[in-house]
């Protein structure tokens, strides 16, 4: 108990090496907040709009591309056929509208991932081998571009922080635990265990790690939005006003894409597991260094 | 009763082929002073430092209260059985001089009660305004003193001081000595002082001279 008591009051000690100290871990762990925010919000959103996009299906003849409109080979498949195909167990429902052109019908998957089952189920309802069963791929793809974007940017960024930050911080805790050389060779002739100066040390490392958790997440919830605008606003400048628009089926581009990035409390409990890694690591390297000197030969070189 | 024994304890630093210590032995008993006097470099701080448990011989045995101390947890034989005094002090110097005597019972598994420290740090001529004060704002003298006192924090039987009066007045180490003295007829503690002063020396019951890696007895 001590031992975390010397801890605790070591921080107050210590001011200025733990300042530095601190000042790097909350940059890293503001980088990682905004980054893991984007990439979490990101990974949802797409799995969303693949769950929405992906669940729309089409009937069409095989060897045609063009997913909207109808044709007279596409209405060759009666009102009736769709409507006996929309008993399907495989879709929550389906809207099917005649136009007198043709007939329009849109079914609705339960799950993407059906796609194969309700063709097979069709096929046995009498959906003839001419036809195909498709998901707007498309529009998916054009939907999900620039967010797709984001999230690899998010990542790369992440892989970034993490090594970077795993290597400075290493360093930064050598040097600081270095410095402090004499007081653990002073700890250890007055009897006190490797391993207890060891906890003491790590203990310092945690809560300073903790401390820059809470402002870290304070901070990096703060920007996630404003950078994740930023890089969304940036993408669409750099794909010009009609791009996107033209990928979703010649549709006119109304809005910029956005995405609301919020931190859940899963991503707050990662991004804290990592932080404590990415310390601990830290760390346990600069102590173990430091803890395998006897304490004669410390206080031997200061003299 | 022998409360340290040097058994043809030989030691060499790494790397040197020459020893410091060559195949000494010599016994330390409860209730007396011993001195250590020798030149420079003569090898008496190495044996202190083997004594207290802060370097290990490679050669021969040291007992302590019959048990051979490469063989029981000398963390724990620091922590509770030797108080050492280093020459230059060795405290916490971010730390008050409470603290420093606090800590020493806390690492020895003593309950650690300030006013215990505050009493301590008295007996050792530290006021109580000076013992709220972080070391590195101490004089010298004081900062001895407070090493003193942390020596003695967690009541051990055996006393090891690296010149213990060095930066001290001579009121102060009559002062120190005088406690000393205390300590081993008093209290019953083994009392070994590593010293040039021949004033520290004559407060000795036993006199050792180390010299060309010997030790012998001269009083």
């Amino acid at each position: 108990m001590y031992v975390i008591e010397h801890a605790l009051l070591n921080l107050g000690k210590n001011k200025g090496r733990n300042i530095l100290l601190g000042v790097i871990t909350l940059a890293i762990i503001t980088a990682t907040v905004v980054a893991m925010g984007i990439f979490n919000t990101t990974r949802v959103v797409i799995e969303d709009t693949r769950a929405a996009t992906m669940s729309a299906i089409r009937i069409q003849p095989i060897g045609r591309t063009q997913m909207t409109g109808s044709s007279q080979q596409e209405s060759a498949i009666t009102l009736e056929m769709h409507q006996y195909f929309a008993e399907s167990l495989y879709i929550t429902g389906a809207d099917i509208s005649d136009s007198g052109r043709g007939i329009e019908a849109v079914y609705y998957l339960i799950h993407p991932d059906m796609l194969g089952a309700f063709e097979s189920d069709l096929r046995g309802r009498g959906l003839p081998d001419a036809y195909t069963v498709r998901t707007d791929d498309a529009a998916f793809a054009s939907l999900v571009a620039p967010i797709e974007n984001l999230q690899s940017l998010s990542v790369a960024f992440l892989i970034i922080i993490l090594v970077m930050g795993a290597v400075i911080m290493v360093l930064v805790t050598a040097v600081s635990i270095r410095e402090r050389k004499y007081e653990i060779g002073v700890l250890r002739a007055m009897g006190m265990k490797k391993k207890s100066v060891a906890l003491g040390l790590w203990a310092e490392i945690i809560v300073i790690t903790c401390i820059c958790f809470i402002i870290g997440m304070g901070i990096g919830a703060a920007l996630t939005q404003p950078v994740t605008d930023s890089i969304l606003a940036g993408q669409s400048q750099a794909a010009g006003p009609t791009t996107l628009a033209d990928r979703i089926n010649n549709a006119p581009q109304t809005e910029a894409v956005t995405v609301d990035v919020s931190i859940t409390f899963t991503t707050s409990l990662q991004i804290f597991a990592i932080s404590i890694v990415l310390a601990s690591v830290a760390g346990i390297i600069s102590i173990t260094r430091i803890t395998k000197y006897e304490p004669i030969k410390i206080l031997m070189e200061r003299t | 009763m022998k409360c340290l024994e040097l058994m043809d304890v030989s030691y060499r630093y790494e790397g040197s082929k020459d020893y410091v210590l060559k195949k000494i032995s010599a016994s330390f008993e409860a209730g007396k002073v011993y001195a250590i006097v020798g030149e420079s470099g003569a090898g008496k701080s190495t044996l202190l430092s083997l004594l207290s448990g802060l370097d290990s011989c490679k050669e021969g045995t040291i007992l302590y209260n019959g048990k051979n101390l490469q063989e029981i947890d000398r963390d724990e034989y620091r922590s509770k059985n030797v108080g050492v005094i280093f020459q230059n002090y060795n405290l916490l110097l971010n730390s008050t001089a409470v603290y420093n005597i606090t800590l020493s019972m806390k690492i020895s598994g003593d309950m650690a009660s300030k006013e215990q420290a505050y009493a301590l740090l008295k007996n050792v001529g530290i006021d109580r305004e000076t013992t709220d004060r972080k070391i590195l704002k101490l004089s010298g003298g004081e900062q001895q003193r407070v090493g003193i006192a942390r020596a003695l924090a967690h009541n051990p039987d055996v006393i090891i001081a690296d010149e213990p009066t060095g930066n001290l007045d001579e009121k102060t180490e009559a002062e120190i000595l005088e406690i000393f003295t205390h300590l081993a007829q008093e209290d019953g503690k083994c009392v070994i002082i590593v010293t040039h002063s021949d004033n520290v020396s004559s407060v000795g019951d036993v006199v050792y001279r180390i010299a060309g890696g010997k030790i012998s007895t001269i009083g």
